[in-house]
């Protein structure tokens, strides 16, 4: 069984979750280029490593952000958005 | 002039087994299934009670807690924790900063909370709150959740006054462990349009172990 630990309610089944996407930092969209603006909302660089993602806790109705390596599905670390990462768990092998 | 009576969530499933109905909090719900003798036998073993008629309130944001210790009620010091923020009253802090109060069968809070007022309170925000919810005891209960829950529930792995929110037969549910006359019970919350669902699971498995529905009386005698 794979494993996340929510920042708010520990580690759970990865059943109790959902992948919101991609997490980017908005470029500001009143000073940002039209190519800054572009980039941001469609480029895709899909590239494996490690990356900043969204996911959700339903039964709790926690956003948080997990840092994933893509190419090895290792979660590095869980936390709220705007906190520091405070917790490395590995998925037990 | 149309009257609307208040049902419980469950209460399609009870059309079936034609439970004896009463009237608690402004709402209809199932005093017995059964006759007594049988139902205290279901209590010992597996009992499953709807009690989806107490009252309830929601609430969240920053100035949440401290809005409700300035109507009398404590909350909890840390999150996912749960206290008897008056007599006969559960507050339950889900997360951070928000609180589901509820009234037990005695309880009176939930009723003066109704005067919370929106447009003169800052950082606090009313939830409204249509829980089905339900009362699992009986010394079959951990047998019943290992089945439908992932977690380890049992009292070494889960604080007295814990709040877990998790998946229980596959919905989003609460659960929390408490003492009820001197019985270990276990309280289930999940969204009132899942509640026949999860009331149709529970009763299914508690029959399967040798328990089944127990109604408001059986369980609060």
């Amino acid at each position: 069984m794979k494993l996340l630990n929510c920042p708010m309610n520990g580690v759970r089944p990865l059943s109790e979750f959902l992948f919101g996407g991609e997490f980017r930092e908005m470029p500001n969209p009143d000073a940002s280029t039209d190519l800054e603006w572009a980039s941001y909302v469609h480029y895709r660089d899909n590239a494996p490593g490690i990356k900043k993602e969204w996911w959700y806790h339903s039964p709790s109705g926690t956003w948080f952000i997990a840092e994933r390596n893509t190419l090895t599905d290792e979660v590095l670390a869980t936390y709220l958005h705007g906190n520091s990462p405070v917790s490395k768990v590995k998925e037990p092998s | 002039m149309t009257i609307f009576i208040k049902t419980t969530p469950v209460a399609y499933t009870h059309y079936a087994v034609q439970p004896r109905i009463g009237m608690h909090h402004g709402m209809e719900i199932a005093l017995s299934f059964e006759g007594d003798s049988t139902e205290k036998a279901h209590k010992q073993v597996l009992a499953v009670t709807d009690v989806s008629c107490f009252a309830r309130f929601g609430i969240k944001g920053p100035k949440a807690a401290d809005w409700l210790n300035q109507q009398g009620i404590k909350t909890p010091e840390v999150m996912n924790a749960w206290v008897e923020g008056a007599p006969n009253t559960l507050v339950l802090r889900l997360g951070g900063s928000e609180f589901l109060v509820e009234d037990q069968a005695q309880g009176k809070a939930c009723e003066a909370l109704t005067s919370f007022d929106q447009a003169s309170t800052t950082g606090a925000y009313q939830v409204a709150r249509s829980d089905a919810a339900f009362i699992l005891g009986g010394r079959e209960v951990l047998n019943l959740l290992s089945e439908l829950c992932m977690l380890d529930l049992r009292d070494s792995a889960w604080p007295s006054h814990g709040v877990v929110m998790t998946q229980v037969a596959g919905i989003s549910a609460t659960l929390i462990r408490e003492s009820l006359a001197g019985e270990q019970v276990y309280r289930i919350w999940c969204d009132g349009t899942y509640g026949s669902y999860l009331w149709e699971v529970l009763t299914e498995i508690a029959q399967e172990l040798g328990g089944g529905a127990v109604g408001l009386i059986c369980r609060f005698q």
